[in-house]
């Protein structure tokens, strides 16, 4: 097959790839906005963006066997430095535990997202199928969610651990764990969740429950970044205010306007048109993702696929849901779109290893 | 190796298989759902609450205009303009943006403002009302607290506000604004121009006011108002060289800061409004005329008043009948009628009447307040008038008219406008003239000394400062008629008169006698003291240094006053 372009680059999947820029620009262009020129955020946002895009397209290199490979030791290796961190707490004070990567800060907490569904995946990608009704299919799985999430739920950042969980029970539930224990866990975790607050948790640890379920301590300080969020986006009308208009966000009514609460930036200024866009944008990237896990050639890239759409569904629909008042405000951020280098570099990997795995389906032979 | 796996695990495989893909789908519908969710609540917003939103971003407030301060001589601060809030809530809004629960934030209201209960603001919040002030003048941390409820139907109205930190200290001299941002009243409306000029907002008005000596003199007359159960009183403090005022009362008074429970009598500046017959002060006027005019060529020139005055069918009385011949020290001693009438009549109309319009007596008071009141001047000079006038009587000015004119009388006979601008220490303004000389000034100076070490302005004796003044006091005219119940009782005064620096005036409206002043209301009994009193406080304030061992020489004028025999030494 002769062709200008060499295989690997055009087997990408440019659709999705334009899409991603679409809505990556698109960002930049709010962010813009929000920062009154392309300093001080736009410009290093940019640059993280287009750096990311490489990464994703370096690891949809990836093949499979190298992929089961690492799974473990990648969970394994996280799970450590989230020790590390718990413990010693040798980064930063308070709950800021992060690593300056230079570029970026990473959070391991938020690696620990990709990584339980990589680890949860490869788990029962190794479990004899027969298996997967027994006792022994369960309990590890379990372990190996419940160990990160309390680590990442003490810090305190249980938005994150929630995030942590929900990526692995996904999986598990597609790798086909009875149903009984989905709907048993959910009646009975409903039950049980306050009598495990008063009687399980220490003090400190309720304290922290307690301040995760209400991030300001200043109970008003929450009812004002939701309601000014409402506001910016209901001022929006269907077509907004137009770019660079917008009074909510440029006059500092709009809390952390060009981080968790950028949709709403966005849509002052956007309205319902801008969006619908990124709203529509994430769900075809999502369910291109769901269809890669369809066509996935093994069970393991078929878990891993749907984990990770799952991860990024989860992103954007609790960013919006916080962002339009319908859930608490538990600081995740709009991938692709808020500022920051962790939600971006998570969701990029996401795209990589979807892509990967797309690759793997469409071109079973390896492509070098 | 893989058909091996699949002949051997065929069945459940193709079930887990076949399972995977049933739950990918329940997942796919339950993203669906929470993407349509999402969707259904952006709606929502745009369309539901969108619509209640703008009116917030044009709060109904006009700009602020800016406005310089005003300040006194000293630099402290008279009037400033401050943020103040307002908040209201727009109830329609309310429940037209479903931003907040009514019942939740009715609890919130209660919580903030105490001042209702819960609900009592439920009520508000589901009226039909469009707007409900919550709080006029709130502080900055409640307006903070409300914000951050978040509610965009709770309005913070700023009201920039222009705050009089002295309150009620000088009101009347620097007045209010209105509801435009404008000056309506006092240096406030006088300058409104200059204060509002953008050019010069860094720099204040500085006004001659020294606010410490307003201070004494309100305290002293309210005191003696009250004392006295006075209906009302003023007062004012002027450098007899740049004509300064230093102070200007009016009783009573009210707070520029909250006008609305003010009487609104207590707006009128009596110091300039108001004119009154100011009765005897005005016969040291007609005593310098009278020397300046060579109409008395000596002090020792005795007069007739061992008898009433008849003019036609009109009498003239002495208060303090003395039935002898009086020269000129005893006739201001003893403040006789008949002899300024006497006096007067010599004078003749046309040297009277330049005396009063040298004076100024003839146009309303010089100064820069809007509210001058325009003096009573005689409509046909007749010979009575010409007499009465001499005395103070059937001619009514201003006690900032007589103020300036026994400035005049005392620094060596330079009549000048009043000023309530600080000026520079040799600041001689423009309309200065010269109406008496130096010399028969330095003579009245002495004569009013006189009259407060042997008069009838002994109590206003404050020791060491070389007190001279005058007392008036007279039948106050209403309606066209004498009313001999009430009466005006005033004292002119100056200090220190060896160098006189300040002219005083000061006025009790219908003050009552008491067992303490034998029943007498006259100014040598209530008005007198009440100098004496303003005088020790203001002079150390004002650099006047009292000195009980030092005064004027006047020996001479005792020579010429007659002393019964039995006080003989």
């Amino acid at each position: 097959m002769l062709s200008l372009v060499p295989a690997p680059i055009r087997q990408l999947p440019w659709k999705l790839l334009f899409l991603v820029m679409a809505v990556g620009s698109f960002g930049l262009v709010v962010l813009y906005s929000a920062g009154g020129g392309i300093r001080p955020w736009a410009l290093n946002q940019g640059l993280r963006f287009v750096f990311f895009i490489f990464v994703a397209i370096a690891i949809s290199r990836i093949d499979q066997d190298t992929l089961k490979r690492v799974s473990w030791p990648l969970y394994g290796g996280l799970l450590l430095l989230l020790l590390f961190v718990e413990l010693f707490g040798f980064v930063g004070g308070g709950s800021r535990r992060w690593l300056n990567l230079g570029i970026m800060t990473l959070q391991p907490s938020e690696l620990m997202k990709l990584a339980i569904v990589l680890a949860i995946s490869r788990f029962y990608d190794l479990l004899p199928a027969g298996e997967i009704r027994t006792f022994s299919a369960m309990w590890p799985a379990a372990v190996m969610i419940l160990v990160p999430a309390l680590l990442v739920a003490v810090q305190p950042d249980l938005g994150t651990a929630l995030m942590i969980v929900a990526g692995g029970i996904i999986v598990t539930f597609l790798a086909g764990l009875p149903l009984w224990l989905f709907v048993g866990g959910g009646v009975s975790l409903a039950a049980i969740a306050p009598l495990a607050f008063f009687f399980l948790l220490h003090d400190y640890q309720r304290n922290r429950v307690l301040i995760f379920l209400t991030p300001e301590s200043d109970p008003l300080g929450r009812g004002y970044h939701i309601s000014q969020s409402k506001i910016a986006i209901g001022s929006g009308g269907i077509f907004g205010k137009g770019f660079l208009n917008g009074t909510q966000s440029h006059l500092d009514y709009l809390p952390e306007r060009h981080t968790d609460f950028v949709f709403a930036t966005m849509a002052e200024e956007w309205g319902l048109i801008g969006g619908l866009f990124i709203i529509v944008s994430f769900m075809i990237i999502i369910s291109w993702g769901m269809r890669v896990s369809l066509n996935a050639p093994s069970r393991f890239a078929k878990l891993t696929a749907a984990g990770l759409a799952s991860t990024i569904f989860f992103y954007v629909a609790i960013n919006l849901a916080m962002v339009m008042g319908m859930a608490p405000v538990v600081g995740i951020p709009l991938p692709l779109v808020s500022n920051g280098g962790s939600a971006m570099m998570n969701v990029m990997i996401c795209l990589g290893l979807l892509m990967a795995i797309d690759r793997w389906t469409r071109y079973p032979k390896k492509g070098f | 190796m893989i058909t091996r796996f699949k002949s051997k695990k065929a069945l459940s495989s193709t079930d887990i298989l076949t399972n995977s893909h049933i739950r990918l789908m329940v997942l796919l519908i339950i993203f669906c759902f929470g993407i349509a969710g999402v969707i259904a609540k952006l709606v929502w917003l745009v369309f539901i609450t969108g619509w209640g939103v703008e009116e917030r971003r044009h709060p109904p407030v006009a700009p602020l205009q800016a406005r310089a301060d005003i300040v006194d001589r000293n630099g402290r601060t008279l009037a400033r303009t401050i943020d103040v809030w307002s908040i209201g809530i727009h109830p329609r809004t309310l429940q037209a943006n479903h931003i907040s629960d009514p019942d939740i934030l009715a609890a919130n209201l209660a919580a903030l403002l105490p001042e209702r209960t819960a609900d009592e603001y439920r009520k508000i919040l589901r009226s039909n009302r469009s707007f409900v002030f919550l709080r006029r003048h709130a502080s900055p941390e409640l307006v903070r607290a409300l914000n951050m409820l978040g509610e965009p139907a709770i309005d913070f109205l700023h009201e920039p506000s222009r705050l009089y930190p002295e309150g009620t200290l000088c009101a009347h001299v620097i007045g209010w604004i209105g509801e435009d941002g404008h000056g309506q009243s006092g240096m406030e409306f006088s300058f409104d121009k200059e204060l509002t000029d953008p050019k010069r907002q860094s720099e204040p008005l500085a006004l001659s006011i020294d606010i410490r000596v307003q201070a004494a003199v309100e305290k002293s007359l309210a005191a003696a108002m009250q004392k006295y159960s006075a209906e009302g009183a003023s007062a004012i403090v002027l450098d007899v060289d740049t004509g300064e005022v230093l102070a200007m009362a009016s009783l009573p008074n009210f707070n520029p800061n909250d006008r609305s429970s003010s009487d609104p009598t207590a707006f009128d500046n009596k110091a300039t409004l108001s004119v009154y017959e100011l009765g005897s002060t005005f016969k040291p006027l007609t005593m310098a005329t009278a020397l300046q005019d060579g109409v008395v060529t000596s002090l020792a020139k005795r007069y007739d008043a061992t008898e009433p005055l008849a003019v036609g069918r009109f009498h003239i009385h002495d208060e303090h009948a003395q039935k002898r011949w009086l020269d000129v020290p005893e006739t201001l001693v003893h403040s006789s009628n008949i002899v300024t009438a006497r006096i007067a009549d010599e004078l003749g109309p046309e040297r009277m009447q330049a005396m009063f319009r040298n004076l100024n007596f003839d146009h309303r008071p010089a100064i820069e307040l809007a509210a001058k009141g325009r003096p009573i001047w005689p409509a046909y000079w007749a010979r009575t008038t010409v007499m009465t006038t001499g005395y103070g009587h059937g001619i009514a000015v201003t006690p900032l008219h007589l103020t300036s004119a026994y400035a005049a009388l005392v620094n060596g006979g330079v009549w000048r406008p009043a000023t309530l601008l600080k000026r520079n220490p040799d600041y001689r303004p423009d309309g200065s003239r010269q109406i008496i000389s130096g010399q028969n000034s330095a003579t009245m100076r002495r004569l009013l000394r006189l009259v407060v070490t042997d008069g009838t302005g002994r109590k206003a004796n404050a020791p060491g400062f070389r007190v001279g003044g005058k007392t008036g006091t007279a039948d106050k005219a209403e309606k066209g008629r004498y009313n001999h119940g009430a009466r005006i009782s005033t004292f002119a005064a100056a200090f220190p008169m060896d160098t006189p620096r300040y002219a005083i005036v000061a006025m009790l409206d219908n003050p009552q006698g008491i067992a303490e002043t034998g029943g007498y209301a006259t100014a040598g009994m209530v008005t007198a003291p009440m100098v004496g009193d303003i005088v020790q406080h203001i002079g150390p304030l004002l650099g006047v240094i009292p000195d009980p061992k030092r005064d004027l020489d006047l020996t001479d004028l005792r020579a010429l006053l007659w002393k019964p025999a039995a006080k003989k030494e």
